[in-house]
């Protein structure tokens, strides 16, 4: 077996680029070189799980994305109109000539032509996810899809998935950039925003997924990744060793969870004394179970 | 694109990241760039094994070979400290404590059972893969 590369220690983590990025984009907007971006955040077959998560964001903060870095057009969760005023701001945008990068969040419900996820009300025709989805994706110059249901389906499309339910790439005929994670860190989509409004495309893996947040396995930059190596297991939730034996699935998530952690560098599962359930992973949920097994270690071995 | 052009464009994009490494100061961006580098060395090491023709070697019976039935095979499935084994091509490995393998289960399989068809669909011929597990026997039909 070959012996794996050591990677030098992150002193400091992909949390400090992401915040120089916005820095940068910030700074520039300020001056007068780049105009704040158009955002549409579509809200499709989900649970909003990924807007709330993004409010949540440090360095920099939601309210900070809001008001210098992009002009939010649509967001069914935060905009003041409601009603056919708030779709009726869409179809001005489509109108228009207008610049704008589509955020999706949650799975495109596609059964009986998409009518298990009706979004709202135009000229009194009801609006499906379905529909709007593909008449923004020609205007849009951005298509990013944010979380788990909108990169491949996620819990939405879960084993039985009665409303039929798929990922956006499945609906769209162009690239989609995949922010995968149930839900996605605040930093990973704040990021990937400000580099698509500073320096266009950021760097993507053969998934379509920026390298500058899912390029390391959660497995060589955890901390107890020793344990693993000397295998010492946890026996049950909280033991301080290696969650593999109850099914951690870090060997197989690319993360950077393990350096820059959740709430504000807070914590995170492994840090909490839980394995990691592989949200970030393709297939997630279905394929990433089961989330947590008691059955592995014997008795005897306990 | 085939694997020699990936290879060629990570070479391309380490030599620049080797340049940014010489001409910058900034300790973080050095540490990005360090990181970038080791990571983009280990998908070429990746690539390259893929690239050596692999063949899997034609295993005979040898003596002392343990040999799993199904039903024999499907009692290593990991629980219980029982180790956990699957078969591919009719050998039988262990993956008890295999990364990928956590809890005896990867990707919604199980542990004791013979995967040839989901390794070929999702490995596609990556027997550097099988090549660093333990074999311990042979499944007989």
């Amino acid at each position: 077996m070959k012996k794996p590369i050591l990677l030098p220690p992150e002193r400091v983590s992909s949390h400090i680029i992401a915040s120089r990025l916005v820095e940068a984009t910030a700074s520039q907007i300020s001056q007068n070189r780049k105009k704040k971006m158009n955002l549409v955040w579509l809200e499709l077959n989900g649970c909003s799980g990924n807007i709330i998560s993004m409010m949540n964001g440090e360095n920099p903060d939601f309210e900070y994305m809001l008001t210098s870095m992009i002009r939010l057009v649509y967001s069914n969760s935060l905009m003041v109109s409601e009603g056919e005023q708030a779709i009726e701001k869409l179809y001005k945008l489509l109108k228009s000539d207008e610049e704008f990068i589509l955020a999706v969040e949650g799975a495109v419900a596609t059964k009986n032509n998409g009518r298990y996820n009706i979004i709202g009300r135009y000229n009194d025709d009801l609006v499906t996810g379905l529909e709007l989805v593909k008449k923004l994706e020609g205007k849009a110059k951005y298509v990013v899809a944010v979380g788990a249901c909108a990169v491949d389906g996620g819990v939405s499309a879960a084993h039985l998935n009665p409303s039929q339910s798929v990922g956006v790439q499945n609906v769209l005929a162009r690239k989609v950039i995949k922010l995968t994670g149930c839900p996605v860190h605040p930093a990973w989509f704040i990021g990937t925003l400000a580099h698509l409004i500073s320096y266009g495309e950021p760097q993507l893996d053969d998934t379509d997924r920026p390298l500058l947040f899912y390029s390391t396995l959660i497995h060589d930059r955890c901390p107890r990744r020793t344990f693993f190596d000397k295998g010492i297991f946890a026996k049950k939730l909280g033991d301080k060793e290696c969650l593999f034996k109850l099914g951690c699935r870090g060997p197989v998530t690319r993360t950077d969870c393990a350096t820059r952690q959740w709430n504000g560098h807070t914590s995170w599962p492994i840090g909490a004394n839980t394995p990691c359930i592989g949200c970030a992973q393709f297939g997630f949920p279905d394929r990433m179970e089961p989330f947590v097994s008691f059955d592995t270690l014997g008795d005897d071995k306990k | 694109m085939d694997k020699h052009q990936s290879m060629n464009q990570i070479i391309d994009s380490m030599k620049y990241d080797l340049y940014l490494l010489a001409i910058n100061h900034d300790i973080n961006t050095k540490t990005f760039l360090l990181g970038q580098l080791s990571w983009k060395l280990q998908t070429l090491e990746q690539l390259n094994n893929n690239l050596k023709k692999v063949k899997l070697p034609k295993r005979t019976v040898e003596e002392n070979e343990r040999l799993f039935t199904v039903e024999e095979l499907s009692n290593f499935n990991g629980k219980n400290g029982v180790p956990a084994y699957i078969a591919v091509n009719n050998t039988v490995y262990d993956v008890t404590n295999n990364a990928a393998w956590a809890a005896a289960t990867h990707f919604g399989l199980s542990a004791g059972r013979n995967l040839t068809n989901e390794f070929a669909t999702c490995h596609n011929g990556q027997l550097e893969i099988l090549q660093q597990l333990v074999i311990v026997g042979r499944l007989i039909n």
